[in-house]
């Protein structure tokens, strides 16, 4: 039962709620950015998401200062995606962090695979796929003038001749220009193992299963194209 | 050796401590109290713990006790009360009434520590239903429960699953007519939470507040310590009413760092009530003919360089006579005026000499 009069999704089971509070609760960094709150303002004032959203640090911080579980499952709903994980808010003279604090919300909220978090991530299936499967993020070939008409009128020529602007950069990795430099096989199969060791794969799967599934299809053959066994995780690893 | 003895009106803790420094410096002392029994508003309220050092209240009362007791320079009157005075210091002649009659007794000094009487919920008008509702109580009656080692529901007997403490009942409020803060309710308050948090462990608490005022230690050795080990929530909001719903007592209010109304069932309200001059303060003020300041305390006039000082010249006001003030405070004002009596006595002495 909340507190608050005007509460919100107060058809989710309590259980459910507390679930998540519990694993925000328990996770090993929680002594380390957690100190309560007395509601000084500090972090807000220092927040750029404060400034143009509606968005407050501090009532993260009370919220979870109170165990309020309903209040908890709001902000996991409604606004843990709205903070730009600048870390500005670390001035808190009790030495909370709330931006490390919405960190391991976004986790749990991945984990869980709350709407919340499949909706923020949708924009991202690009760059996920692109950094899971290559390391690597913004590619050249993504400097289109429809895409960024902000980037200028030379855009249109540029792009009209990426592969001869690319070879124009000294180092040879750079010639490039689906990836922003070239990445080696080892290094994408090493890659594709250190996500799936560390329960990175399984986190994506929760969140976006298309991006999963290409993303593992695209990999598997990689690997048994170059002769590794992907149960034989230490093989591939030590090659 | 001095004649005259300093006469300390009030035996709580700093009238005791007053007694206590006036004997260490060898003079005499007559110790007065309406009660039979030393002590003061710790005894008489049945206090469990003292804020913020968590310490038995009892234990330390007998220790101030013992201190004065067995004394040859100091005399103990209980059940007794000041109903005269005579004269001007250091020439005082001061009639004290006890069940056998009244006594004239010459003394050189005075120091009225007469301390404070809890704000009465009820006294006016009706706050918060207090006399209507088992369920809401006050931080005396807390601390009644908290020495017989329980802390239940009133109306059940039963432990409590939810509880609040609001704050600043009877101070800071212009139309009760209390604009003081009562200085030590937030500390109380905050100590009572931690220790129902200790008894009942699945019980939720939390304190309703305007301003937290937890001055000096108070702030990381309560307010973080409730916070942070105890998950004591505090929210910035008074109540503004507690309504009847069921068996139980509901408290609405604003959650005023959220902005939102607050709507909460409550197994027990506890209301943080402060202090107000006690009636002897306000006698003995009038019999000693010493004005009482705006707020209806003994009036001092040394302002923060002389906390004891009256208006007439011998005579001293200490603790919470003189207005709101913790433990230390009264302690410390109680040793102050033991000085200044004696040494108002020694130079007296000097001069006629």
């Amino acid at each position: 039962m909340s507190i608050y009069k005007d509460a919100k999704y107060m058809d989710v089971p309590f259980e459910e709620k507390q679930k998540l509070f519990d694993q925000v609760k328990g996770d090993m960094r929680w002594d380390h950015i957690f100190n309560g709150c007395y509601e000084c303002g500090i972090c807000v004032a220092a927040c750029p998401s404060a400034r143009f959203y509606d968005f407050s640090p501090r009532v993260f911080v009370q919220t979870l200062e109170r165990e309020d579980i309903d209040t908890f499952y709001e902000l996991m709903n409604d606004s843990v995606w709205d903070c730009s994980q600048c870390f500005s808010c670390t001035r808190c003279p009790r030495e909370s962090n709330p931006g490390a604090l919405i960190t391991v919300m976004r986790e749990v909220a991945v984990n869980n695979g709350l709407n919340s978090a499949k909706e923020a991530l949708k924009a991202y299936s690009r760059i996920i796929y692109k950094i899971m499967s290559t390391g690597t993020q913004v590619a050249p070939d993504m400097l289109q003038p429809d895409a960024f008409p902000d980037w200028g009128p030379h855009v249109k020529e540029i792009s009209d001749n990426l592969e001869y602007w690319r070879r124009a950069l000294p180092p040879e990795t750079l010639h490039t220009v689906e990836l922003a430099w070239d990445v080696s096989v080892e290094t994408r199969l090493e890659l594709f193992m250190i996500w799936k060791l560390t329960g990175n794969l399984e986190m994506i799967e929760n969140i976006d299963e298309g991006i999963f599934m290409i993303l593992e299809e695209v990999m598997e053959e990689l690997l048994e194209e170059h002769g590794y066994d992907l149960d034989d995780y230490e093989n591939v690893i030590e090659d | 050796m001095p004649d005259l003895p300093v006469m300390v009106i009030g035996g709580g803790p700093c009238g005791m401590e007053a007694t206590r420094g006036i004997s260490d410096l060898g003079y005499n002392v007559v110790l007065v109290d309406k009660a039979e029994f030393l002590g003061g508003n710790p005894i008489a309220g049945d206090y469990a713990a003292l804020t913020p050092d968590m310490r038995n209240a009892e234990d330390a009362m007998n220790e101030m006790i013992e201190a004065i007791t067995d004394n040859p320079l100091i005399e103990i009157r209980l059940n007794s009360s000041v109903v005269a005075a005579e004269g001007k210091a250091p020439d005082l002649s001061v009639t004290v009434k006890n069940g056998k009659g009244d006594e004239k007794i010459d003394v050189g000094s005075v120091i009225i520590s007469t301390g404070f009487q809890h704000f009465d919920p009820g006294k006016e008008t009706q706050i918060y239903g207090y006399y209507e509702y088992d369920d809401v109580i006050t931080l005396v009656d807390v601390e009644r429960m908290l020495k017989a080692g329980k802390f239940v529901r009133p109306s059940t007997g039963e432990k409590p699953k939810q509880v609040c403490f609001i704050q600043c009942v009877g101070s800071r409020d212009r139309q009760i007519g209390n604009q003081w803060c009562s200085k030590v309710c937030c500390g109380i308050a905050t100590k009572e939470a931690i220790e129902i948090r200790d008894l009942v462990p699945d019980c939720k608490v939390f304190v309703f507040y305007i301003d937290m005022r937890m001055y000096g230690f108070w702030e990381d050795e309560l307010y973080w310590k409730a916070q942070e080990e105890k998950q004591v929530n505090f929210i910035r909001g008074i109540v503004t009413e507690i309504t009847l719903r069921g068996d139980g007592v509901v408290v609405k209010g604003e959650d005023t760092t959220m902005g939102r109304p607050m709507e909460i069932p409550m197994d027990v309200v506890i209301l943080s009530i402060g202090m107000e001059p006690s009636k002897g303060s306000t006698e003995m003020a009038k019999l000693f003919d010493i004005p009482l300041e705006s707020h209806g305390f003994i009036e001092t006039i040394g302002g923060a360089l002389n906390t004891v000082q009256t208006s007439a010249p011998g005579i001293f006001a200490a603790g919470a006579s003189t207005g709101p003030a913790d433990l230390e405070d009264s302690i410390s004002m109680g040793g102050a005026a033991a000085l200044k009596a004696c040494a108002f006595i020694r130079k007296s002495q000097l001069q006629t000499a």
